[in-house]
């Protein structure tokens, strides 16, 4: 679906012949169930008000004005998980607080999704060390890792934005008697490999002598 | 007036068992273990210009190490290490254990013990007699071993790969049920039945992964018992492991609002051990990066307290002024949060062109925001009616339960470690050290609010005389040692090798140095056995007895204020569990 804003005593807004034809491509819109619903989830990914260590503060960061994921729909923070779509598990892992993220995560309702944010929680990081695990992916699935320590707001954003678009082409069954069960995921993307040719590019770095 | 180590073998003739060099020149004793708890009360009570603050205590675990010296014999070492104010100077009291891991508890001597021993306990093992309540305080109740006995594994790739099945988690919820009698709480006061609220360990409110188990007489705080170590990430362990070098990242991380600030006191510390003479350069320059950070660290305290006590749009504020400092600190260093900056014998690279224009125009913009933020918080009626009066500690108190930074000096003690014990060149500034007078939630705000703009004279002073020469030391155990000089000579090409491949070798000894850190005392007790990694690696962070006094000034007040008195600390967990 493709939409704009327009200005109120924008003469273009009032442009057009006012025709039957026109109004109706205007103010219709024609989709079916699966894809509004899948728009709406996209559109509407509210996180749980959950961290865990460095991380955390870089992701509260990235809701406010500078970088704001409000644009995004996903300034709605949930204090509860039981009203939380997204997981983001920011920071490390530590084992004694691993049945206590498991029990978090089980009490979200299903759509749910989970963003592995930082080194430490996508694979322990830096942090090979007796009482951290060494990834939140040992215990319960993720849907998208961030790379950083700590990521920067960017970056996560960057996640938040990928998975969004991920939410937007799953399907799901509207209902739990009628139609195929199951979740059509799209498949995975990795952007190491989408994005290497831009990589390579970069040939020329700026002088850290420079600000 | 004659010195404290000659008093003490006086007094105790068999109770001091010898005397021990240190780099960082502290009175260093041995101390039988029958006679700790008569030497350290005399220390606390009846010495002259009495040793009053329990600073640190902590213990080693000999038993790997080559470079012994004359020292008594010893599996186990416990230390002790105790501030006098008066004397303005500290004193290391070691206790050597042999074949039995037990020690008396000095719990009776200074109540702030019971947390430290409990950790020692928790993390080698060591049975202290009398202790009211010993058992884990860091690792998960159904932890086998203890972490810090050279023969327990460090990584976690070393130990059976982590599960959790259905059994486990059912299990690890089961060991963290709250269970009254075992954590020595009362059900009942007189005829009132008493009510347990759990608090975290996942809450907005903890900032962090902190749990509280609040005693409540209908909205009245009866007692607060705090559960730790969710955020236990073994960063001493790991300092046995990582080259002296490429532990600095580790240390950004132990107060993670902090960062290069927290760099600070563990190169200060590697210097002292290496007998590197850091460049006045590379003094100033870590003094305006670290007082950078503690504005930054405030801002985020700041706009998350005022937030604790129902204001939204402040963190909004606050925030977007911690960006600006991180604009600088990026083009400076290159990174935001962990920049990992500071190498021994100096920084990693010289200030960018360009750098003086960038400060000047945060210091030219951020008092008029401060005044600002005056009027939006802290002129705030309800702000002033939810903090002023709430969560009162004296000075004493503070004293004795080993507080530091803005928690002591807002009970309207003076006492900066900027000041009075200067280290990197802080003589050279001028700034006042802001005090409160009540030690409340209110006072400890107004603190740090000024704090904030004395930091802003330091950097502005930095800014005005920031002298040339060089950014590093050409000391050989610089790491890694300036990289022009490694064309000209063997030497240093051989050194540069060395230091990045191996990493540095420091010579054997013990050091401690520590620094005004945003949250208090942070400190590093560094042990060398003359090794590419240090032998045992302590951090003493200012979070950690901060902790520990919450429940006391907590008691009495309602359920809504302990909220205010959490965010009035200022703690932050990777500092309280490490």
């Amino acid at each position: 679906m493709t939409w704009w804003t327009s200005k109120v005593n924008d003469p273009a807004a009032i442009s057009g012949n006012s025709s039957f034809e026109e109004t109706v491509q205007q103010s219709i819109v024609l989709t079916n169930m699966e894809s509004m619903v899948a728009w709406g989830r996209k559109n509407s990914v509210w996180p749980f008000n959950f961290g865990l260590s460095c991380c955390y503060v870089e992701m509260a960061t990235s809701l406010t004005s500078k970088y704001d994921i409000a644009r995004f729909g996903s300034e709605v923070i949930r204090g509860t998980p039981r009203e939380a779509d997204m997981m983001i598990v920011a920071g490390t892992v530590f084992i004694k607080m691993a049945p206590v993220i498991r029990q978090l995560y089980e009490q979200m309702m299903a759509p749910r999704w989970v963003i592995s944010m930082g080194s430490c929680a996508n694979s322990g990081g830096m942090y090979d060390i007796y009482s951290v695990v060494q990834g939140v992916d040992k215990f319960m699935p993720v849907d998208v890792y961030v790379t950083g320590c700590p990521p920067r707001p960017d970056a996560f954003m960057e996640g938040l934005l990928l998975m969004r678009d991920q939410i937007g082409q799953e399907r799901r069954p509207l209902n739990w008697v009628v139609g195929p069960q199951g979740i059509i995921k799209p498949p995975e993307i990795s952007l190491k490999e989408t994005k290497r040719e831009e990589r390579m590019r970069m040939t020329s770095l700026r002088s850290p002598d420079e600000i | 007036m004659p010195d404290i180590v000659s008093i003490l073998k006086d007094k105790f003739p068999q109770g001091i068992l010898s005397v021990q060099l240190t780099k960082d020149e502290f009175p260093t004793l041995w101390a039988e273990a029958g006679s700790i708890i008569s030497i350290l009360s005399f220390l606390k009570k009846e010495a002259d210009q009495p040793y009053s603050m329990l600073y640190d205590l902590t213990a080693i675990d000999e038993q790997a190490k080559n470079n012994r010296g004359e020292h008594p014999e010893s599996i186990y070492t416990i230390v002790y290490q105790l501030l006098s104010f008066e004397r303005n100077s500290f004193i290391r009291i070691k206790v050597p254990l042999t074949a039995q891991t037990v020690i008396p508890s000095i719990t009776a001597v200074w109540p702030s013990a019971n947390w430290y021993e409990r950790e020692v306990y928790d993390l080698f093992g060591i049975k202290f007699t009398g202790h009211p309540d010993l058992r884990r305080i860091l690792m998960p109740k159904t932890w086998i071993g203890h972490p810090l006995q050279k023969c327990h594994p460090a990584r976690a790739t070393e130990m059976a790969p982590f599960q959790l099945p259905e059994a486990k988690q059912v299990a690890e919820q089961a060991a963290m049920q709250f269970k009254p009698e075992e954590w020595g709480l009362e059900k009942t006061i007189a005829d009132d039945e008493l009510m347990f609220l759990n608090l975290g360990p996942q809450h907005p409110g903890t900032h962090g992964i902190l749990r509280l188990v609040v005693q409540l007489d209908g909205e009245d705080i009866v007692n607060v018992v705090p559960d730790i170590g969710f955020h236990h990430r073994g960063a001493e362990k790991m300092g046995e492991r990582q080259s002296w070098h490429s532990y600095i990242p580790y240390t950004d991380r132990v107060e993670y609002l902090g960062g290069v600030m927290n760099n600070f006191p563990y190169v200060m510390a590697v210097e002292k051990l290496g007998g590197i003479i850091v460049p006045e350069r590379a003094q100033m320059i870590r003094i305006m990066m670290s007082e950078l950070f503690r504005i930054s660290s405030h801002l985020v305290w700041y706009g998350t307290f005022a937030g604790d006590l129902g204001m939204l749009s402040p963190v909004f504020f606050m925030f977007n002024d911690r960006e600006k400092v991180f604009d600088i600190v990026e083009a400076i260093c290159g990174a935001r949060m962990h920049p990992s900056w500071f190498r021994i014998g100096g920084v990693t690279q010289d200030l960018p062109n360009g750098w003086k224009n960038l400060i000047q125009d945060f210091i030219d913009y951020f008092p008029k925001r401060l005044d600002e933020y005056d009027g939006m918080v802290m002129k705030n009626s309800i702000f002033k009616a939810r903090t002023v009066g709430i969560g009162i500690y004296t000075t004493a108190e503070a004293i004795e339960w080993g507080i530091t930074g803005p928690g002591l000096r807002a009970t309207g003690f003076e006492w900066d470690f900027r000041k009075k014990q200067p280290y990197s060149g802080y003589e050279n500034f001028e700034f006042d050290v802001p005090t409160g007078k009540n030690g409340d939630c209110y006072d400890r705000a107004g603190v740090r609010v000024e704090e904030m703009r004395q930091s802003l004279r330091i950097i502005q002073q930095c800014v005005n005389n920031m002298p040339d020469g060089p950014y590093k030391s050409d000391h050989p155990l610089t790491t890694p040692p300036v990289k022009k000089n490694t064309l000209e000579d063997i030497e240093t090409l051989i050194h540069h090798f060395l230091n990045v491949s191996w990493g540095p070798v420091i010579p054997p000894g013990e050091a401690f140095c520590s620094v005004e850190a945003t949250k208090g005392n942070n400190g590093y007790y560094l042990i060398s056995d003359g090794n590419i990694t240090s032998y045992r690696t302590r951090i003493r962070t200012p979070s950690f007895p901060a902790m520990q006094l919450v429940p006391l000034i907590a008691q009495g007040y309602t359920l809504p204020d302990l909220m205010a008195i959490l965010g009035s600390v200022d703690y932050v967990l990777s500092d309280v569990d490490r």
